[in-house]
């Protein structure tokens, strides 16, 4: 059989052969545009900006430090997942405050008390923390419900104050308090409640009263347990919150809440407080005014800084004040083991049968171990420790002294 | 063009046909190995993760002011960390052996040891409970399965917030100290 | 060039248990290529053509390739828990180089392999490819039945992958679909309690439709694919063959004398013998290699690029995290139940005291009987040789209009389902917008 001839009879032959190289092709073609795709990611271009921003204000040695590539932020303790970083690279940057976004630095005072590690962005900043992308991360996107609580926000809802939305986010954690620096909107919401006796009828913060319902966790809430058919314009949970500030009834005409006649900026203040009302998943230590620190009284306050700063500042420096006192020194001992150093050049004398200076300089039993292991002293810090107990025996003398005279 | 083809005989324009159809299969299966090529790179490449849900390499450990004086160790990231008055230096706590986390044992006496001829006095040394290598205080391995000294890494101080910054990924030799 | 020479001995070692030296060994050797095992030696021309089969099937198998190997990188990537599933499919989609390709992929081809495994039963019931030719051995009713079976596991297959994201789409969806199950009578509350491994969709039930997905139904699908293959080519290949011998006469061959080594020892008699149906052989079919593998691989590469290219197009979409307080409104099963969710909405009846909810009648009863009617149909098909392997043949013109009536309300169905069907379930035309739904800000 003669395959050539064959061949040529079979038509289809040579069109699959020319559909396999065109499909071929197109495939080709599909591939190209997901690698140049991948190779240009919109966070790219915004890391090549910031390393020529950094050259042209901090010099070129400081550019060569800016790290490239996605950068996360992963808080465990709040399971917060951040790629803000990415593109806002200049957060923590010290001489990029006046930048433009999105590489301007962080104010430095909210950023102290807030780490960016400790935090992330999107617990105080809301928006979409996993996304890489401007439009998904700001949040304006579908199907995200936490939009960046920023400028673009308070315009939309007409909010003078550009920073106000944030407030809200702040107060999850800060709702116990009764004023919060940097937290006007929240303040002035806090006031209202107090002002206007919210609490004769609603439970606010775990107190007040039942007529109206449990207000403790309002911000939990989601946006379809509310009756949006009264509403004109843009229905969302913050537009139900406002209007109903402003006239309760106007929503719910079988209300019994009185219409307090709010202002545009107060109901906006009040729907942004009780929004926050949110169970947040906070480990203690995020807690604000959980200090982690004893109150100190008025007489501990004054002891630490006599202590400290007092005549006897040398003794609680090298830690002699664990075991012994120097009563007339003003340096009391933490636990009091060892005799009262103030009448030192007496006792070591009366003790061991050595002066001070000599036992100080070589020492025998316990203060040999001590002073060879665990607080080793100098020479010149041994001198020194000498002359100051010599100083506290006088002191100590002159105050028997003016015992016995009296 | 449609003259000159009937004009050419009917070999000929087979001839033509049959190359042109050559060409494009010669671009077909250049195509097709390409893109086989880059959809399998796509693939693997995949797995290789772009960030981690580790703790960074690089990170803060705090001002140095707030650091005790002498060790410190830090326990989640297996890390001593020394101040010694002005100077600073960490050591990794990982045992170069197999990566059990040794243990800062104090001595009850000072010990003499000698090192590259010169003499020094140390308090006390690193113990790895796993196989029983032991380190000197600066992290040389005297005893045990362990072949080589722990680690020292890279201390700086942050210039934006002061804080010191210790970098893992940067190694340094023993007699780095980090003056704040 | 000895690169290639040396590719080729690998690929000719790995494939051929041993390498032909002369014309007849070439010959025994075919039987022994894996590639020529699993193809025809030859396949005649209309078997081979476009129009009647479309390739669906081999459309679907590829389908079924392109999930396995981007679903098994997805399984590095994904992590089935309640705490991590979400956030896992976010860095996929943002942050895993390739993610949203692999993940947008995985579920295009997931979307329309559903499709195309649907439209592959639809062809072989309009050719009457259930329907045994004159081939000795030919059993294609069980293939057909196979064939359905392979039907609900790609189905499931696609009803368990829905709920690993771990969205409002995905927790709704399949809500939803497993209340269908639990309103069948006596059993349908337990069957769902052992499906979910509880009374809510949770832990347990992410975790067996996770192990589901990804290696029970697969492995029963790639057996039974097996199977449906094999016995394709016992059935005397496509029944669009078995029609073009019908014009043939066929060549009754002599038995062949064979001696075989019984137990009792050497025995006379003739050998295993399949009738030759084709007799212009020449003329009606070609080989296999390499007319059939070119047409593979053009098929293969189509839908590859296909499939990409929707993937790019249509991204796939992940929602809120899933919620169990709060249901979207509205909230739907997957698409290819919706034909079913719609009419359970229409079928709750009422006589005298007893009702009997939609659910059982639109989402147990019915879809049984489809598929026992299904099962059923070659059986009482008494068509003759001639409707074997033609589009429409006029001897079940009755058949094909009451199947293609079944598959219109199908598909009508799931139109208003997918794209009518609004908020509280309401009907809305494709130009009216549905009434926006609210978002905190």
């Amino acid at each position: 059989m003669n395959h050539k001839n064959m061949k040529q009879k079979l038509e289809f032959v040579i069109k699959d052969k020319i559909f396999v190289s065109i499909a071929s092709i197109i495939f080709l073609i599909i591939t190209g545009y997901i690698i140049v795709n991948y190779l240009t990611p919109e966070w790219k271009m915004y890391q090549q900006d910031f390393t020529s921003v950094v050259e042209e204000k901090l010099g070129v040695n400081r550019a060569a430090t800016v790290r490239g590539g996605l950068q996360q932020i992963y808080v465990k303790d709040l399971g917060v997942t951040d790629r803000c970083i990415t593109c806002h690279m200049g957060m923590e940057w010290k001489g990029m405050e006046n930048v433009e976004q999105p590489f301007r630095s962080h104010p430095k005072e909210i950023l102290a008390k807030h780490p960016i590690t400790k935090f992330g962005c999107t617990p105080c900043h809301g928006g979409q923390g996993y996304a890489t992308d401007m439009q998904a991360a700001h949040g304006f996107a579908p199907f995200w419900e936490e939009p960046l609580l920023g400028k673009e926000l308070a315009e939309f809802y007409v909010i003078s104050d550009k920073k106000a939305m944030m407030q809200m986010n702040c107060n999850t954690c800060h709702r116990y308090d009764k004023e919060t620096n940097g937290m006007s909107v929240i303040n002035r919401a806090k006031q209202i409640v107090n002002d206007k006796g919210c609490r004769a009828c609603h439970v606010v913060n775990g107190r007040g009263g039942t007529v109206g319902p449990d207000l403790t966790f309002e911000g939990e809430k989601s946006a379809e347990q509310f009756n949006y058919e009264r509403i004109k314009g843009f229905a969302s949970m913050f537009t139900w919150h406002i209007t109903h500030f402003k006239n309760p009834k106007e929503l719910v005409p079988e209300t019994v809440m009185p219409s307090f006649g709010f202002s545009s900026s107060d109901a906006q203040s009040l729907a942004l407080l009780v929004m926050s009302w949110k169970k947040g998943k906070l480990p203690i230590e995020y807690i604000p005014g959980n200090n982690f620190k004893d109150v100190p009284s008025k007489e501990e306050i004054e002891k630490e800084e006599r202590m400290k700063n007092g005549p006897g500042a040398f003794f609680v420096q090298r830690r002699c004040f664990v075991c012994h006192s120097v009563s007339s020194l003003g340096v009391e001992a933490a636990a009091q083991i060892g005799p009262d150093l103030a009448l030192a050049v007496e006792d070591v004398q009366s003790r061991f049968g050595r002066t001070l200076d000599d036992f100080l300089m070589k020492p025998t039993g316990t203060m040999e171990v001590v002073l060879s292991t665990m607080l080793p002293l100098t020479k010149e810090e041994r001198l020194e420790a000498i002359e100051k107990l010599r100083h506290a025996y006088e002191l100590k003398k002159n105050e028997k002294k003016t015992v016995v005279k009296k | 063009m449609k003259e000159a083809e009937s004009t050419n005989s009917n070999g000929e324009k087979e001839k033509g046909n049959n190359s042109r159809r050559e060409f494009l299969q010669k671009v077909g299966v250049g195509s097709i190995l390409l893109g086989a090529g880059a959809t399998g790179f796509q693939t693997v490449r995949a797995l290789v993760p772009d960030v981690l849900y580790e703790a960074s390499e690089r990170f803060k450990i705090g001002l140095p002011t707030q650091l005790s004086e002498g060790v410190t160790f830090i326990e989640d990231r297996r890390l001593y960390v020394f101040k010694e008055g002005r100077s600073y230096y960490a050591i990794s706590g990982a045992c170069t052996h197999l990566g059990c986390t040794v243990k800062y044992t104090k001595l009850n006496q000072p010990k003499e040891i000698e090192e590259d001829g010169i003499k020094k006095r140390i308090n006390f040394e690193f113990h790895c409970p796993c196989h029983g290598s032991k380190f000197y205080a600066d992290g040389t391995n005297f005893a045990g399965p362990a072949p080589r000294p722990l680690r020292w890494y890279n201390l700086e101080q942050s210039p934006d917030d002061g804080q010191l910054i210790v970098d893992l990924g940067k190694e340094v030799e023993q007699n780095f100290r980090l003056t704040v | 060039m000895q690169l290639i020479e040396q590719v080729k001995k690998i690929y000719t070692k790995l494939l051929w248990t041993w390498n032909p030296g002369s014309e007849k060994e070439s010959g025994d050797a075919i039987v022994k290529n894996i590639l020529l095992h699993w193809f025809p030696n030859k396949i005649s021309k209309k078997s081979l053509s476009w129009n009647y089969s479309f390739y669906l099937g081999t459309i679907s198998f590829i389908l079924f390739m392109i999930l396995t190997i981007t679903g098994m990188i997805l399984m590095f990537l994904y992590v089935p828990s309640v705490e991590r599933a979400y956030s896992s499919v976010k860095d996929i989609e943002f942050v895993i180089a390739f993610g949203w390709l692999l993940r947008s992929v995985h579920r295009i081809s997931a979307h329309l392999m559903v499709a195309v495994v649907f439209l592959h039963m639809v062809r072989v019931f309009l050719t009457g490819a259930y329907k045994n030719g004159k081939s000795v051995g030919s059993n294609r009713p069980t293939n057909w039945i196979v064939g359905i079976v392979l039907l609900l596991a790609t189905l499931l297959l696609s009803f368990t992958g829905y709920l690993l994201p771990w969205d409002q789409l995905a927790y709704w969806a399949i809500t939803v679909g497993t209340n269908i199950a639990s309103s069948a009578p006596v059993v349908g509350e337990k069957i769902r309690f052992f499906l979910l491994g509880g009374n809510t969709i949770n832990q347990n039930a992410l975790i067996r439709f996770y192990v589901l997905h990804v290696f029970f139904l697969p492995v029963i699908v790639l057996f039974l694919f097996f199977y449906h293959m094999w016995r394709i080519r016992k059935d005397g290949g496509l029944a669009a063959a078995d029609n073009e011998s019908l014009n043939q006469k066929p060549e009754n061959n002599a038995p062949v004398k064979s001696k075989t080594y019984s137990l009792l020892g050497i025995t006379n008699g003739t050998s295993v013998h399949v009738q030759t149906t084709m007799v212009n052989e020449e003329e009606n079919s070609v080989s296999s290699v390499p007319h059939l593998l070119r047409r593979l691989w053009l098929v293969t590469l189509a839908t590859i690029a296909a499939t990409i290219l929707l993937a790019i197009l249509f991204a796939a979409p992940l929602e809120e995290a899933a919620n169990p307080s709060v249901t979207p409104n509205p909230a739907k099963a997957p698409w290819y139940f919706l034909w079913l969710q719609e009419i359970v909405t229409d079928t709750t009846l009422k006589l005298g005291f007893i009702t009997i909810n939609g659910a059982f009648i639109g989402g147990i009863i019915l879809p049984t009987v489809l598929i026992g009617l299904a099962i059923w149909w070659p059986y009482r098909d008494r068509s003759g040789l001639n409707s074997v392997g033609v589009w429409f043949s006029p001897e079940r013109k009755k058949q094909n209009y009451t199947f293609i009536g079944i598959c219109i309300i199908i598909i009508i169905f799931t139109i208003i389902g997918t794209f009518l069907r609004g908020p509280f379930w309401n009907f809305y035309w494709p130009w009216e917008s549905w009434p926006t739904m609210p978002v905190k800000f």
